[in-house]
């Protein structure tokens, strides 16, 4: 027994002297990163869309908070030209752009002025989303284009057009956002010296890749869940709703009411979306060439977009694929009596033949005051969510 | 003493350890593929080229439907119930909901027919069965009874000269006040097929679309308008037509 001890004793010694001799740095065990678990809301989706090769980790969610919010993500670092992801996905609005910023029609633009195709759409719960991200659901898992040549990206790894990631390369690289190049974001987050200390926390070594920092992003971004509004209260049996938001409930449920939840959701799919895609019945003339049809190539999704969620949508100022609307007003307005016939209206729109809900105002009002209740300020105003540059860490 | 155990020991390990193991049944597997059809041509869809019994003219956008409790009837009369996966869920815009790979392992030799529930039963029918899509978004609105849709067929109907949309929604019905009636189909069909070892044989579930308007029933589309989900006396109709829509091929 003895005979065995101090054997392993010698060999832990050996070891230790051959590891001591080797160069510095090469053979020290890093300290892996932390990984970390999404608490899941009760009755949300508890199947999450996270690649296999960025898991989330403590550590790479700290480092793609900080470059959400950090404007030298723009490769530039005079002041009128920082931009992030944060100027157009502000927490304040659910994540997506609001009139109090300089965007006030709803489509923002990029540093050299030029407007983005579609309205800025809202991050929040997009690791529950498995149905294509963007308004036309080109960004998905079954999507194995590589890089864009037009603008100066490769057709290689790791530039991707199917997940979170691949969209933190793109908004880098596109004229209608930040207009950069990948080479110029790299170089300016490598100079500033707190980041290579959160590279390694996060990823090993302290090497700045734009691999690095789209995963960082997408990380932080599926971290953005949001599942405690009242009216998830009211499901859990935590609270109850008013009179007039049940009402509002109501109508929204069904299909001789305001007939929402097909698209929108419920109780049952608390996501407040299908994250499919539909006509509305707003438009009869098609001249987007981004729309469903430019993914699907069928005709019939022509006009067609994702339908989005719900979830703080009072905190909105810009609604459907190019911002028209600019207020759940508007919006109720629109649905209740200004559809428009095309033959590219999808089937769930029933209402079309009457050219919207037809509700009477005080109806009308019930149904907001549901819509209300899908506001969750503790996420609006969770500070380990805000910007890190100016709130707690 | 110790000897004399440790002979017998040995005797009974040869004695059973010679004994021929209990043969086990041979076993195979089965892949059931969802087809949609009307009047047997494939559905071609968003295409206005169908005309049901009352003569409404319409196309199909998309179908989403639930099977369940699926039995395969063998020639004996005896029943084997998939166990491995009770309800399945098929849409026409996944092709992956189209076949379903049943991994039971099935007793070799000849079956007669397959028997399922179109929909699901009432003790199925839960609130937050599903809390993953695509079935999650099959889910019916708790203030008519909730649970899940047992069927949605999406499309469009003429009238006049304009289209009409159409959502042939079953699920749970209400027959008056607060009282409930789940509406599901029992399926039973006549189908022979067999079951070889260590193989997987096939089956064609054909859905066709037309006999959702034929026959006891004929549903006329002018009669029910686009959306049936508070209508029961719609749903029933459907419901009652829907244990001739399926074949097996």
């Amino acid at each position: 027994m003895k005979y065995f001890q101090y054997r392993y004793i010698i060999l832990g010694a050996i070891l230790l002297l051959v590891g001591a001799c080797q160069p510095e740095g090469e053979y020290i065990l890093e300290k892996p990163a932390t990984p970390y678990n999404i608490s899941i809301p009760k009755y949300f989706p508890t199947q999450l869309n996270i690649p296999a090769d960025n898991p989330l980790t403590e550590e790479g969610i700290k480092l793609g908070r900080y470059l959400f919010y950090d404007g030298n993500l723009s490769g530039r670092t005079s002041p009128d030209s920082l931009m992030s992801c944060a100027t157009c996905h502000r927490q304040e609005h659910g994540f997506s752009v609001g009139a109090t910023s300089r965007f006030n029609d709803g489509r923002p633009f990029g540093l050299t002025g030029r407007k983005t195709i579609h309205s800025v759409m809202p991050l929040v719960n997009l690791v529950f989303n498995s149905q294509g991200y963007t308004w036309n659901g080109a960004i998905n898992n079954n999507n194995n284009q590589l890089g864009n040549p037009d603008l100066g990206v490769p057709e290689s790894q790791p530039y991707t057009h199917q997940n979170i990631e691949s969209i933190v390369w793109m908004t880098i690289v596109d004229p209608a956002e930040i207009d950069g190049s990948i080479e110029r974001t790299v170089h300016a987050i490598a100079q500033k010296p707190m980041y290579p200390p959160l590279f390694k926390a996060a990823f090993g070594t302290e090497e700045v890749t734009i691999d690095r920092i789209c995963k960082a992003i997408a990380q932080f971004v599926r971290t953005l869940v949001s599942g405690n509004s009242k009216f998830d209260r009211y499901i859990r049996g935590e609270e109850n709703l008013s009179p007039d938001e049940l009402e509002g409930y109501n109508l929204f449920m069904t299909e001789q009411g305001a007939d929402c939840f097909h698209c929108h959701g419920g109780a049952g799919n608390p996501l407040f979306t299908t994250h499919l895609f539909y006509n509305n019945a707003k438009d009869n003339v098609f001249t987007d060439a981004f729309d469903r049809s430019f993914v699907t190539g069928k005709p019939s999704d022509k006009g067609a977009y994702k339908a989005p969620t719900l979830r703080n949508a009072s905190f909105r100022t810009a609604f459907m694929h190019d911002g028209r609307y600019k207020s759940i007003d508007e919006v109720l307005e629109f649905y209740n009596e200004n559809l428009v016939y095309s033959p590219y209206v999808d089937p769930l729109m029933h209402h079309l033949s009457t050219q919207g809900i037809q509700l009477p105002q005080t109806k009308l009002l019930k149904l907001k005051a549901f819509l209300y209740t899908l506001n969750d300020t503790a996420f609006i105003q969770n500070p380990a969510l805000g910007n890190p540059f100016t709130q707690p860490k | 003493m110790v000897q004399k155990v440790s002979i017998l020991l040995c005797f009974l390990f040869f004695i059973f350890g010679c004994e021929e193991k209990e043969k086990q049944p041979d076993t195979g597997t089965l892949s059931i593929n969802f087809k949609h059809t009307v009047d047997n041509d494939l559905l071609k869809f968003d295409t206005l080229l169908y005309v049901n019994k009352a003569g409404n003219h319409y196309l199909v956008d998309n179908i989403q439907y639930f099977i369940s409790h699926v039995e395969l009837v063998r020639a004996d009369g005896a029943k084997i119930n998939i166990q491995s996966s009770p309800i399945h869920y098929v849409d026409t815009d996944i092709p992956a909901t189209q076949q379903w790979n049943i991994t039971d392992a099935l007793p070799e030799g000849n079956y007669t027919g397959i028997n399922f529930i179109f929909g699901l039963l009432p003790a199925d029918n839960q609130d937050y069965k599903f809390v993953n899509p695509p079935e999650s978004m099959m889910f019916w609105p708790s203030n008519l009874g909730g649970g899940y849709h047992a069927m949605k067929l999406n499309g469009k109907w003429q009238r006049n000269d304009s289209l009409i949309n159409l959502n042939i929604h079953i699920g749970r019905g209400k027959t008056g006040g607060d009282v409930f009636v789940d509406n599901y189909c029992t399926i039973k069909i006549a189908h022979s097929f067999n079951i070889h070892a260590d193989s997987q044989a096939s089956l064609i579930l054909d859905m066709n679309v037309n006999k959702w308007f034929e026959s006891p029933n004929t549903y006329d589309f002018n009669a029910y308008g686009s959306g049936i989900m508070e209508n029961q006396e719609a749903m029933r109709k459907i419901c009652e037509n829907g244990v001739y829509v399926f074949s097996c091929k």
